[in-house]
C-alpha cells in the first residue's frame, strides 16, 4: 500500500466533523424535546440506542469545555452532566442521512444488536461496568460510517471488492485504503477524548489480542460482534461472520453449555430492539 | 454604568449620538487630548471609556488604555475602541490594545447603545462568577437569598458541601479536585433546571461550597435527584482500588493518618418565607449549624430546618 495515499485517507478521515444518523430517531428525539414532561433520562435512553448520537454525547461531555476530558465513559453519566438543555441542542445540531440507504439501517441495527449482546455477555461474566461495555459495543463500527461519508468512492470500491473476491469488508478496506474501520473508529474516539475503556475495544474488536489495558472489554465486544452477525440481526456490510480469536475466547472462559441460555436471553432482548427499530423507521415519512 | 468618558476628536461621537445617550440617562464627558483624559480617569473614573484609534497623536490611545487597565481598582472599566475599517488593514495586536470591544465607523446610536448594554451585563457576569464553575458568586448569592426572604411563598435555601474533599484533593491532586467541583456544579444546575426552573437559583460560594434556592414544594424532589445523580456519576472520579475498598487513607488536619469515606454530598436546607428570617446572615448561620449535623452522617444526605413561625 502506497504510504502517501494512506496518509491522505487518514487526513480526510481525521477531519470529519459531523456523522449523520437515521432521520427517524432524530425526529423522535426532537418531538420528545418539545414535550415539557420529557425527562432527561427518557431522552438519554433513546440516545443510548443510536451509535452516532451516543458517540456525539460522549464527545461533548469529554470536550475541554466541560472539563472532564477522558473521564466519562458512561452514557448515563454523560446525560446527567450535560443536562436537558445541552442534550436538546445536541439533537437540534444532529445531522441525518440525506438519502437513507438500506445499509445505513442495517449497520444501525447491527450496532444496537452488538450493544445488546455485549451487555448480556458482560453481565454474565460479572464485569464491573456492563453499561460501558455495551456502549463500546454500540459504537464499535463508527469507523464504517466515517469511511462511507468521507470516502464514498473508496467505500463503493470496498463493497465491490469484497463481493467480487468474496472477502470480508475488513480485508477489502485494508486492501483499498491501507487501513480499516476499527483503526478509523479508534482515531475518532481518541480525537474526541473518549476514555481508553471505549477506544481500545473499538480499535481491537477484530484483533482483541492487541488490547493492552481493556482486554476483557475488547474480548467481549469482539465476541458480541461475532454473535450478532451469526444471529443475522442487522448487517455490517458483508455476508461473513468474522473469525473468532482464540485468545479472546480463552479469556472469556465461556463453556459451550453457557451459550444456550445466553442465546435465549439475547433473543428475548432482541425482540424489544426489533420493535424499536421498526418504530424508528416508520417515523421519517410523517416527519418529512 | 451611567458615566461615559469619550476620549477623542470632536467628531468621535456625533451630536445625535450624544443626545441619544443623554436621553437614556447617560452622562457624557469629552476630552480631546491625552493629558485631559488621563486626569479625568485618575480623579473621577468613568463607568465606561470610549476612545479612538490614533487618539491624541502617536500611541496616545495605547497610553490611555494601559493607564486605565493598569490601575487595579479601574481594571474593570470597559474600554471601547472606535476605528475605521481601513485602520484594520494592519492587524492590531490585542495584547497591546487591552480593550473590551471594537466598533467600526460609521455606526448608528443604536449600535453604540447595544454595545454599552452588552458590556454592562458582561461585566456583572464576569465580576461575580466563579472562574471554575462559571456560576454566580457571593454578591449574587446574597442578593438571591435576600430576594426570597421578602417573598410570601416558602423557598428552600440549600447549602451544598462535598464531604472529604480536602483529603480527596491530597490524594488525587488539584486537577482532579477541580473536576469534582465542576461535576457537582453540573449535577446541581441540571437537576434544578429540569425539576424546578421557576424562581430558582444556583451559586458557587467558593471551593467545594455551593448554594441553590428552589421553591419549597420542589425541594425534596431536587435534593433526591441531586444525591442520586451524584452517586451515579461519582465513581468516574474515583480509582478502582478506592471504590473496591470503599474508603481511602489520608492525613487529617492534624496530619494524622485517618480513614476517609469516598466522596459524598451534604445538603443543609433552610426554609424561608413568611418572615421567618429577615437577613441572609441568619439563614447562613442556621445552615452552618445544620451542616455540622448532616456531615456527621455517613454518605450523601440532606437535612431540612423548618423553623416554626
Amino acid at each position: 500500500m502506497d504510504e502517501q495515499k494512506r496518509a491522505q485517507f487518514k487526513k480526510v478521515l481525521r477531519e470529519i466533523k459531523n456523522l449523520p444518523t437515521l432521520p427517524g430517531i432524530v425526529a423522535k428525539l426532537a418531538k420528545m424535546a418539545e414535550n415539557p414532561d420529557t425527562t432527561t433520562e427518557q431522552m438519554g435512553r433513546l440516545i443510548s440506542k443510536d451509535h452516532i448520537l451516543a458517540s456525539k454525547l460522549l464527545k461533548l461531555v469529554n470536550s475541554a469545555f466541560y472539563g472532564f476530558p477522558q473521564r466519562i465513559s458512561s452514557l448515563n453519566s454523560a446525560i446527567i452532566l450535560l443536562g436537558f438543555n445541552v442534550i436538546k441542542s445536541l439533537i437540534i445540531s444532529a445531522s441525518i442521512f440525506d438519502v437513507m440507504e438500506e445499509q445505513d439501517v442495517e449497520l444501525w441495527e447491527h450496532s444496537l444488536g452488538c450493544a445488546v449482546v455485549s451487555n448480556v455477555l458482560a453481565r454474565h461474566l460479572g464485569v464491573k461496568d456492563p453499561e460501558e461495555i455495551s456502549t463500546a459495543g454500540l459504537i464499535h463500527d463508527l469507523g464504517k460510517v466515517a469511511i462511507k461519508m468521507e470516502l464514498p468512492k473508496e467505500y463503493a470500491m470496498i463493497t465491490e471488492l469484497s463481493q467480487e473476491k468474496k472477502i470480508s469488508r475488513l480485508e477489502a478496506e485494508r486492501e483499498i485504503l491501507g487501513l480499516d474501520h476499527a483503526e478509523v473508529g479508534s482515531w475518532l474516539a481518541k480525537s474526541w477524548n473518549l476514555p481508553n475503556k471505549l477506544v481500545e475495544p473499538i480499535a481491537c474488536h477484530h484483533d482483541p489480542q492487541l488490547a493492552k489495558e481493556e482486554r476483557v472489554a475488547s474480548a467481549i465486544v469482539h465476541f458480541a460482534n461475532i454473535m450478532i452477525r451469526g444471529l443475522g440481526y442487522g448487517h455490517a456490510g458483508d455476508i461473513w461472520v468474522p473469525p473468532l480469536n482464540n485468545k479472546a475466547w480463552k479469556l472469556l472462559d465461556l463453556a459451550p453449555a453457557d451459550i444456550d441460555p445466553l442465546l435465549h436471553e439475547i433473543e428475548e432482548k432482541l425482540w424489544d430492539v426489533k420493535g424499536f427499530s421498526l418504530d424508528v423507521q416508520s417515523v421519517p415519512e410523517e416527519a418529512a | 454604568m451611567s458615566r461615559i468618558l469619550i476620549a477623542g476628536s470632536d467628531s468621535l461621537i456625533l451630536p445625535e449620538c450624544r443626545l441619544f445617550l443623554e436621553d437614556r440617562g447617560f452622562t457624557i464627558q469629552h476630552c480631546a487630548n491625552l493629558p485631559g483624559a488621563l486626569a479625568q480617569v485618575l480623579e473621577d473614573p468613568p463607568d465606561l471609556l470610549i476612545t479612538e484609534k490614533g487618539f491624541s497623536g502617536k500611541n496616545g490611545d495605547i497610553e490611555l488604555i494601559r493607564a486605565v487597565k493598569a490601575c487595579l481598582q479601574k481594571a474593570n472599566i470597559p474600554i471601547f475602541l472606535i476605528a475605521d475599517e481601513t485602520q484594520l488593514q494592519v492587524e492590531l495586536d490585542w495584547n497591546n490594545y487591552p480593550v473590551d470591544d471594537i466598533i467600526i465607523r460609521p455606526f448608528t446610536p443604536e449600535v453604540l447603545l447595544t454595545r454599552i448594554r452588552l458590556a454592562e451585563s458582561r461585566m456583572i457576569r464576569a465580576f461575580d462568577n466563579n472562574p471554575l464553575s462559571r456560576l454566580p458568586g457571593n454578591t449574587s448569592i446574597i442578593r438571591a437569598i435576600q430576594r426570597v426572604l421578602c417573598e410570601v411563598e416558602g423557598y428552600a435555601v440549600c447549602y451544598v458541601d462535598i464531604d472529604n474533599f480536602k483529603p480527596y484533593n491530597d490524594r488525587y491532586g488539584f486537577t482532579r479536585g477541580d473536576e469534582v467541583i465542576l461535576m457537582v456544579a453540573r449535577v446541581m444546575v441540571n437537576a434544578v433546571d429540569e425539576l424546578a426552573r421557576k424562581g430558582s437559583f444556583v451559586g458557587h460560594i467558593g471551593g467545594d461550597d455551593f448554594v441553590f434556592i428552589v421553591r419549597e414544594e420542589m425541594l425534596e424532589k431536587v435534593c433526591k435527584k441531586i444525591l442520586a445523580n451524584f452517586d451515579l456519576v461519582r465513581n468516574m472520579f474515583l480509582s478502582a482500588e478506592d471504590i473496591a475498598v470503599g474508603e481511602f487513607i489520608g492525613l487529617d488536619r492534624q496530619d494524622r493518618e485517618t480513614r476517609f469515606g469516598l466522596l459524598s454530598l451534604s445538603l443543609a436546607v433552610v426554609i424561608t418565607g413568611d418572615g421567618r428570617y429577615t437577613h441572609y446572615g441568619e439563614v447562613s448561620s442556621v445552615a452552618s449549624q445544620l451542616k455540622h449535623c448532616v456531615k456527621k452522617l455517613d454518605g450523601s444526605n440532606y437535612m431540612i430546618e423548618r423553623r416554626d413561625i
